[in-house]
C-alpha cells in the first residue's frame, strides 16, 4: 500500500498535503487534529502582532519574600529569621515592598510599567511540584494533562509568512506549557548551537547531504512510532536554523547582558524580536526556587538574576524601539509556607504574586492580598485570584485570542491590561 | 539481610553519635548559583492520551488517505512492506534484530564485535550474561579509568567518568540500571553540600551501582541514608522538633507510591518518623542520631506506633501500590511507554514472590513476550546518553572523554544534574528528548565524529573509513550499507532505505575535496559521499530510536 506523502496521521498528528484545501489557520501545512473535529469552533484566532514572554520560576518561588507584606506583624512573627524588614525592602506602598535585589524591577515599577497580581493560585492546590506544574501548564486540574495552554495557542496561530519562530523555548527541553499535538516548538539553549555543521569534504556546503537526509525523513514510514514528530522536527530545524543564523549576523544587543544562562536566553529572545522573526510566544525557565533550607542566600541570588536579566532584556528592546509590543509574565507552580521551617527555609505553599511588565500593562497592584491570619489547614495562604483568570486576561487583552478556546472555560478578566 | 541491621553504623562508620551531628554546627557551603545551569523544570506529560486517534479522524474530508497513528500500526506496515518476522507480533527469536534490540534497551547499543559475541549466546544466554554481570570481567574498564586518574571531587569530571564507564564496560545492563536509578532516586551535584563535597554524587552513584538489582527495601534504606540524598532533599536539616517535609513527600510521590496513595498528614507523619539521619559535616558519610529522632506515637498510612525510618521504608516497600509503581517505571524505561496492567503483572509478581528483588523484576521483564514484541521495537526516542555513548562506541571513536558531558548537555541531559527531583521527563515520555535544537545537536555530534574537529577542547580525528573498508573487505556500496546497518540498525533496513543510501553513495562528486575511498572491488568513490552515507544512516529517523 502506498500512502500519499502529505496526508496522514502520525503520533496523533495530522499532516496535511500541500495541495489540500484547508482552512487558512492551517496554512503551515501542519494542522491541529483536534481542531478539525470541532468544525466551526474558533481556534484561538489571533488578530495582532503582540508578543508574550513567559518566565517560569521553577521550584516554587517564595512569594512572601518577593513581594513582601513588610508591615504585617503576622509575617514577622511567622518568619523571625528569614523575614525581610522595612529597612530592607524596596517600598511599593504602605503595605508592600519588593525584595531588595529586585531593584531593576523596582525601576520599571517606578516608570509605571509593572503590574503585580497578588494571591494567585487555584482551588484544592497541590503541594506536589509536579502536579502543580502540570496544572499551571495544562490546566488539567487532575495534573494529568498533556497539551499545554501555550501549545494550544500557538497551534492556532495564523501566520501567512510561515514563520518558524512563532514560538520559541529557551533550553534543551520544551516546556509542557508549549506542548502541542500539532506544532513542535523550536527549542534551543543558544543561537550558536542552532545550526547544522557541514562536512569539509563537501563542495556544496552540505546541501546535497541535507536534501538526502530530508528525503529519509519524508519517506520514513508514517505508521512508525514518532514518525510525525521526527519529520516535523527535522523540517522545523532546517528552516528555523537558517533564519536564526541570518538574524544573528545582523543583531547587535543595545545593552550588556549579565553572563548567566537566564540572561543569555533572554538575549536570544530579544534577538528574534528585534530581527522580526515573528515571535509571538517566548518561554524561558529560571530554576532553583525550591528553598527548603538556607533560603536567604539562594533566594537573593535568584531575585537578582531574575531582575537584572529581565531589565536588560526590556532595555534592549526599548533601545531597539521594539518594546511596545512585548509583555513579560512570570509564574511559579506555588508559593511557600507562611511560617518558616526549622532549616532556615520554607516548605511548599500555595498562592503567590505574579509579575506582568511592559509598556502595555496598567501599573499597580491587582487581585486581593491573601490574609496571613486566615490560613488553610496546612498553614498555607488561601488564594484570591485564579491563575486561569490571569491567563484569560493575557489571552483576551494582549494576544487577541479567545481565552475560552484556549483555556476551555470562561474566567474573569483582570484589569492589569486595558481592553484591546 | 537488610542493609541497616545496625542502623547507627550503616556504612561501617565507627563514629558513635554524641550530641549534635557535625552538620548542625559546621556551616555547609551552599550550592552554587542556580543559574549556572538553567534548570528547566517542565514535568512529564501524562501517560494518558486524552483522545482517541481513530475517533478523531472519523470525519475527515474525503479524498485523503489516512493511516492509523503510532506503534500499533507498525506490524501492519511491516507486513505490507514485506519485512520478515513480524507476523506474530514478536521479533523473531535469536535474530540480529532481536539481539540488537535487547542490547540497545539494556545497554548502549552494539559494536560489530559485540554483535558477534552476543549473537553466539542467543537471546536467553545474553539475558543471563547481562544479569549475571558479576561473572563478566570488567578489568579493562577499571584499568582504563585508573589510568585516566580523574579527580572525582571536581564536578566536571564526574559525568566524564561515568560516560567512559558506559563506553567501555562489559556489563552494559549494570550501567544502564544505574542510569535508571539515577533518574528515579536522583540528586543533583549542585545541592549536596557545596564544591568541596561534590564527590558525594560519586558515593551515591557507587551505591546505586552496587545495589542496582538488590531488594527494593535495601535500595530505599541505602538512599535514605545516602549523604548526597540527605542533603539534596533536606533530610539532614530535619530535626525531631522541626521535621522537614521534603524527603518524606518525594519518597512517597516519586520513589514508591505516586500521588493519590497518601495524604498531607502522612507526609507530616513520615517527616517526623524519618528524623535522625544526618550527613557528617564535611565528609562522605552519614550517621543516625537516635537523640534527634522524633520519639512519639505517629500514624503513617494506617500504621500507628513510635515509628522510625526503618518502619517507614518497610511500610512503603510492602504497600500494594509500590510494586506497580516501580514496575511501571522499569517497563517504561526499558520497554515502552503506557504499559497496561497486564504488561506489568509479571514484574509485580516477581517483586512479591522474590522478597522485593529488583533483579527478579528485570529478569521477568527481559524474558517477557512484551519486551521482545514489535510494539517494543524502536519504541522510544534515544536519550542523549544513549545516543552519545551508543554512537561513540559504534564508530570506535577514541578520545579522553572530556568532551562527552558537553555533548550530552547539548542533547538535553547532564548526568549528576537532573532538572529536578523527578529526574528527566524524557525517561518517562521519551518524545520530550527530541526537539529542533536537540535534533541538530545529535546530527552535529555525528558530523564531528565522522569528519573530525574540535569540541570542548578535544580534537577528534576524522573516522578512517578506508581502513574499515579494507579490514572488512567491503566490495560494493550495498555491502557498505549492510555492514554498518548490521550494528547501527540491527541489520533491519528496508530495501527502499538501502536504495536511497546507495544512490547517495554513488552520486558523482567531481570536486570532492578530501580524496576518495576505494572499495575491495577496486572502485573509488568520493569521500564526501562515502562518509555522507554513514552520516545519513546515523542522522536518519531509525537511529534516533531505541
Amino acid at each position: 500500500m502506498k500512502l500519499s506523502r502529505r496526508a496522514m496521521i502520525r503520533d496523533g498528528m495530522l499532516v496535511v498535503s500541500a495541495g489540500m484545501v484547508m482552512p487558512a489557520v492551517f496554512s503551515r501545512g501542519v494542522a491541529s487534529a483536534r481542531a478539525l473535529t470541532q468544525e466551526g469552533s474558533r481556534v484561538a484566532q489571533v488578530s495582532n502582532d503582540h508578543t508574550l514572554i513567559v518566565v517560569q520560576m521553577a521550584g516554587g518561588n517564595d512569594g512572601l519574600n518577593t513581594v513582601v507584606p513588610y508591615t504585617d506583624s503576622t509575617y514577622h512573627k511567622l518568619r523571625p529569621t528569614i523575614g525581610l524588614t522595612e529597612d530592607k525592602v524596596l517600598r511599593l506602598d504602605d503595605r508592600l515592598g519588593l525584595h531588595p535585589n529586585l531593584s531593576a524591577l523596582k525601576g520599571i515599577w517606578d516608570k509605571g510599567e509593572l503590574a503585580i497580581v497578588e494571591g494567585v493560585g487555584y482551588p484544592h492546590s497541590s503541594l506536589s511540584h509536579f502536579q502543580a506544574m502540570d496544572i499551571w501548564q495544562t490546566l488539567d486540574m487532575s495534573g494529568n494533562g498533556s497539551e499545554g495552554w501555550l501549545g494550544k495557542l500557538v497551534s492556532g496561530f495564523v501566520d501567512k509568512d510561515g514563520h518558524p519562530f512563532q514560538a520559541m523555548n529557551i533550553g534543551t527541553q520544551t516546556a509542557q506549557a508549549l506542548a502541542s499535538i500539532s506544532t513542535p516548538i523550536p527549542t534551543l539553549p543558544s543561537v550558536q548551537s542552532y545550526r547544522l555543521s557541514k562536512d569539509v569534504a563537501e563542495h556544496d556546503g552540505g546541501d546535497a547531504r541535507l536534501q538526502a537526509l530530508m528525503k529519509l525523513y519524508n519517506t520514513y514510514p508514517r505508521s512508525s512510532p514518532f514518525a510525525a514528530l521526527l519529520d516535523t522536527t527535522a523540517t522545523n530545524a532546517r528552516d528555523g536554523g537558517q533564519q536564526l543564523q541570518q538574524a544573528d549576523a545582523a543583531y547587535h544587543p543595545a545593552v550588556t547582558y549579565p553572563t548567566d544562562s537566564f540572561s543569555l536566553g533572554l538575549k536570544t529572545l530579544a534577538e528574534t524580536i528585534v530581527q522580526g522573526l515573528g515571535l509571538r510566544v517566548g518561554y524561558i525557565t529560571l530554576g532553583g526556587f525550591d528553598t527548603h533550607a538556607n533560603q536567604t542566600t539562594i533566594h537573593q541570588n535568584l531575585m537578582k538574576t531574575l531582575s537584572d536579566g529581565l531589565s536588560a532584556f526590556y532595555r534592549d528592546l526599548e533601545l531597539h524601539g521594539k518594546a511596545d509590543n512585548v509583555i513579560v509574565m512570570t509564574w511559579s507552580e506555588f508559593g511557600r509556607r507562611v511560617e518558616e521551617n526549622g532549616s532556615l527555609g520554607t516548605d511548599h505553599g500555595t498562592a503567590a504574586p505574579m509579575f506582568v511588565l511592559g509598556k502595555g500593562v496598567k501599573h499597580g497592584l491587582f487581585g486581593e492580598p491573601p490574609d496571613l491570619t486566615s490560613l488553610d489547614i496546612d498553614g498555607n495562604l488561601k488564594y484570591t485570584v485564579d491563575f486561569r483568570s490571569v491567563y484569560a486576561t493575557v489571552l483576551e487583552r494582549w494576544m487577541g485570542a479567545s481565552s475560552k478556546d484556549v483555556l476551555g472555560g470562561t474566567y474573569p478578566i483582570q484589569n492589569f491590561l486595558p481592553a484591546l | 539481610m537488610d542493609l541497616h541491621e545496625q542502623p547507627t553504623q550503616p556504612f561501617g562508620s565507627n563514629n558513635e553519635m554524641d550530641g549534635e551531628p557535625d552538620a548542625l554546627t559546621q556551616p555547609i557551603v551552599q550550592s552554587p548559583l542556580p543559574e549556572a545551569v538553567n534548570r528547566s523544570a517542565s514535568p512529564a506529560p501524562s501517560a494518558n492520551n486524552h483522545f482517541s486517534r481513530r475517533a478523531l479522524f472519523a470525519g475527515l474530508a474525503g479524498g485523503v488517505t489516512v493511516a492509523l497513528a503510532g506503534g500499533v500500526a507498525l506490524a501492519e506496515w511491516e507486513q505490507q512492506s514485506g519485512n520478515p518476522s513480524t507476523d506474530s507480533g514478536t521479533l523473531a527469536p535469536g535474530t540480529q534484530r532481536q539481539i540488537g534490540h535487547l542490547l540497545r534497551k539494556t545497554g548502549f547499543g552494539v559494536t560489530a564485535a559485540d554483535l558477534t559475541t552476543y549473537s553466539a549466546l542467543g537471546y536467553s544466554g545474553t539475558v543471563d550474561r547481562l544479569l549475571n554481570y558479576n561473572q563478566v570481567s570488567d578489568t579493562v574498564l577499571e584499568q582504563l579509568l585508573s589510568a585516566r586518574s580523574l579527580d572525582l571531587t571536581k564536578a566536571r569530571n564526574q559525568p566524564q567518568w561515568w560516560l567512559l564507564r558506559m563506553v567501555y564496560t562489559q556489563r552494559p545492563l549494570l550501567e544502564k540500571m544505574t542510569l535508571f536509578w539515577h533518574g528515579v532516586l536522583t540528586s543533583n551535584y549542585q545541592k549536596v553540600g557545596g564544591p568541596t563535597l561534590y564527590q558525594r554524587m560519586i558515593v551515591q552513584n557507587n551505591f546505586l551501582r552496587a545495589h542496582a538489582f538488590d531488594t527494593f527495601d535495601n535500595i530505599l534504606l541505602g538512599i535514605t541514608s545516602d549523604p548526597a540524598m540527605l542533603f539534596y532533599l533536606d533530610l539532614t536539616r530535619s530535626h525531631k522538633n522541626a521535621p522537614n517535609e521534603n524527603y518524606a513527600r518525594e519518597l512517597m510521590e516519586l520513589f514508591t507510591l505516586g500521588l493519590g496513595h497518601y495524604s498531607q498528614q502522612d507526609v507530616e507523619a513520615a517527616a517526623a518518623a524519618l528524623t535522625g539521619w544526618h550527613v557528617k559535616g564535611g565528609t562522605y558519610e552519614a550517621q543516625y542520631n537516635p537523640h534527634d529522632h522524633a520519639d512519639r506515637e505517629l500514624t503513617f498510612l494506617g500504621h500507628t506506633g513510635n515509628l522510625n525510618y526503618k518502619d517507614v521504608i518497610a511500610i512503603l516497600a510492602n504497600h500494594p501500590a509500590t510494586p506497580w509503581f516501580i514496575a511501571r517505571k522499569l517497563f517504561t524505561f526499558f520497554a515502552y511507554e503506557n504499559p497496561s496492567n497486564e504488561d506489568l503483572q509479571p514484574l509485580v509478581d516477581a517483586y512479591t514472590q522474590n522478597k522485593h528483588s529488583i533483579g527478579a523484576m528485570m529478569r521477568a521483564l527481559l524474558l517477557s513476550s512484551q519486551f521482545s514484541s514489535v510494539k517494543a521495537y524502536r519504541s522510544r526516542i534515544k536519550s542523549p546518553t544513549e545516543f552519545v555513548v551508543g554512537s561513540y562506541r559504534a564508530l570506535g571513536t577514541k578520545s579522553s572523554g572530556k568532551e562527552l558531558p558537553t555533548q550530552t548537555y547539548l542533547l538535553g541531559q547532564t548526568l549528576f544534574s537532573p532538572p529536578n527531583v523527578a529526574g528527566w521527563p524524557g525517561d518517562k515520555v521519551s518524545s520530550l528528548w527530541l526537539n529542533s535544537g536537540t535534533w541538530m545537536s545529535r546530527l552535529n555530534y555525528i558530523n564531528l565524529m565522522l569528519t573530525g574537529g574540535r569540541t570542548a577542547g578535544v580534537t577528534y580525528k576524522p573516522l578512517d573509513i578506508q581502513s574499515i573498508v579494507d579490514t572488512q573487505h567491503i566490495a560494493t556500496p550495498v555491502a557498505f550499507v549492510a555492514y554498518f546497518a548490521s550494528f547501527l540498525l540491527d541489520g533491519n533496513i528496508t530495501a527502499d532505505r538501502t536504495s536511497q543510501l546507495v544512490d547517495y553513495f554513488t552520486t558523482p562528486d567531481p570536486v570532492s575535496r578530501k580524496g576518495h575511498v576505494t572499495l575491495a572491488n577496486g572502485t573509488s568513490y568520493p569521500l564526501s559521499k562515502v562518509r555522507g552515507t554513514l552520516y545519513l544512516m546515523l542522522a536518519a529517523p531509525e537511529y534516533q530510536l531505541n
